[in-house]
């Protein structure tokens, strides 16, 4: 066989077993995540304690901030989402009403305003 | 052909002798290649993490939002069982340190005085379960010193006195929270069984409706948590795991594998026959989706 064709087999070779050894024996240490690579129910789970704390503030603006750490999306979008996954997991209705009580306020609410918008 | 040899030699001499290091420098070569595009062109992007695995200040964030709703709730369980998720060694050191980190910045969102709030709750508990079986008001001098020894300057912003008003509330009713993998199908109350009276019983299948054998199971209340496993009584259902619930006691369950958190469970009062109470028993059914 050539010896060029060799030489460039042994590469492609190698080139497998770095990419084996990377992705999958030693990839990227798993810490230091961000909230936005949390499993759907952590993130459904997190929704609902915003949605509990709001229950008593009735603050939309810091509701919005606390759910900007799930995503760049809408903070009416993630809740709504998360709607889903709570009646799809079996999310108790007192749980699910608060989580909906939200999302009416945060679908009409704009962060510029600084509150919700009647 | 002595003269051919001699020839031959020559010729061999004359040219670099070829062996196989080109296969290992090509075999290197490509190993750096496989190891830049891995770790550097398109590592490997992490999903469906878990909050324990969140960077320290995400983390911060976390508990902050768990002491929050906790606040707003007052639903300890609920909340031990989420901070249990960050993985601290210590839950109430990791409270009182944000607390003092927050204080010594200012504390511009009063979060300090929520997780002192609930820092002094699981400490509450802790002490209180030593002393009784319920959750008992603790004289307020001693919380009020305790307060001062972890946030010296909370006084003279917040009123301490209205610091420690917890109560747990008491419902019957089972209320799934959490989730995951695994989600509830189905939460009986069994009252018709003397055998089953104050038994927990759970009962855990895949996704085709196949026991699962093994399955651990993590019970906590207020001041505790137990763990156990499906199979162990294979009379039953190799599915099947039970735990003997004290009354008035409230209890919340999840697989250690993930899944909805069912809280708010208690052996329920089935029936009273002479001033003696019949207690009930609890059956979980948990599938996968």
């Amino acid at each position: 066989m050539n010896r060029w064709l060799k030489f460039f087999l042994v590469i492609i070779l190698g080139i497998i077993l770095g990419l084996i050894y990377g992705w999958v024996m030693s990839p990227l240490q798993y810490r230091d995540t961000t909230p936005i690579t949390l499993r759907y129910d952590y993130k459904t789970d997190f929704v609902l304690m915003v949605a509990e704390d709001f229950s008593t503030s009735q603050n939309a603006d810091k509701a919005g901030r606390q759910l900007a750490l799930l995503g760049s999306d809408p903070p009416a979008d993630i809740v709504t989402q998360s709607l889903a996954h709570a009646a799809q997991m079996g999310y108790s209705s007192a749980d699910m009403l608060l989580i909906q009580n939200m999302a009416l306020v945060l679908q009409t609410w704009r962060p510029s305003a600084g509150g919700s918008i009647p | 052909m002595n003269q051919e040899r001699s020839k031959r030699s020559q010729e061999n001499q004359g040219e670099p002798k070829k062996g196989n290091l080109y296969l290992l420098t090509g075999l290197i070569i490509g190993l750096l290649l496989g190891l830049v595009i891995s770790w550097v062109i398109a590592p490997v992007k992490f999903s469906d993490t878990s909050p324990s695995s969140l960077r320290a200040d995400f983390k911060n964030e976390f508990r902050s939002q768990i002491a929050s709703a906790y606040h707003a709730t007052n639903n300890l369980a609920r909340a031990k069982a989420r901070l249990s998720l960050l993985g601290d060694p210590d839950p109430i050191e990791a409270l009182t340190i944000q607390a003092q980190q927050l204080l010594s910045s200012g504390d511009p969102t009063g979060a300090a005085y929520l997780l002192a709030y609930f820092a002094d709750a699981l400490k509450k508990n802790t002490i209180s379960t030593s002393e009784t079986n319920a959750l008992t008001e603790i004289p307020t001098n001693t919380l009020t010193k305790e307060v001062f020894l972890l946030t010296p300057t909370l006084s003279s912003t917040q009123p301490v006195v209205s610091l420690f008003t917890p109560t747990l509330r008491p419902t019957s009713s089972p209320t799934p929270t959490q989730a995951a993998t695994y989600i509830l199908k189905s939460n009986q109350i069994i009252c018709n069984s003397a055998s089953e009276s104050q038994l927990l019983m759970v009962e855990v299948y895949n996704s085709r409706g196949q026991p699962i054998s093994g399955a651990e199971i993590i019970i906590s209340w207020s001041n505790g948590e137990e763990h156990f496993f499906t199979g162990l009584q294979p009379e039953i259902g190799i599915g099947y795991a039970d735990y003997l619930m004290t009354p008035d006691i409230v209890y919340s369950v999840r697989l250690a594998s993930g899944g909805v958190l069912v809280s708010n469970l208690s052996s329920p009062h089935c029936s009273i026959d002479s001033g003696k109470i019949n207690w009930g028993g609890i059956k979980l059914n948990f599938q996968q989706p």
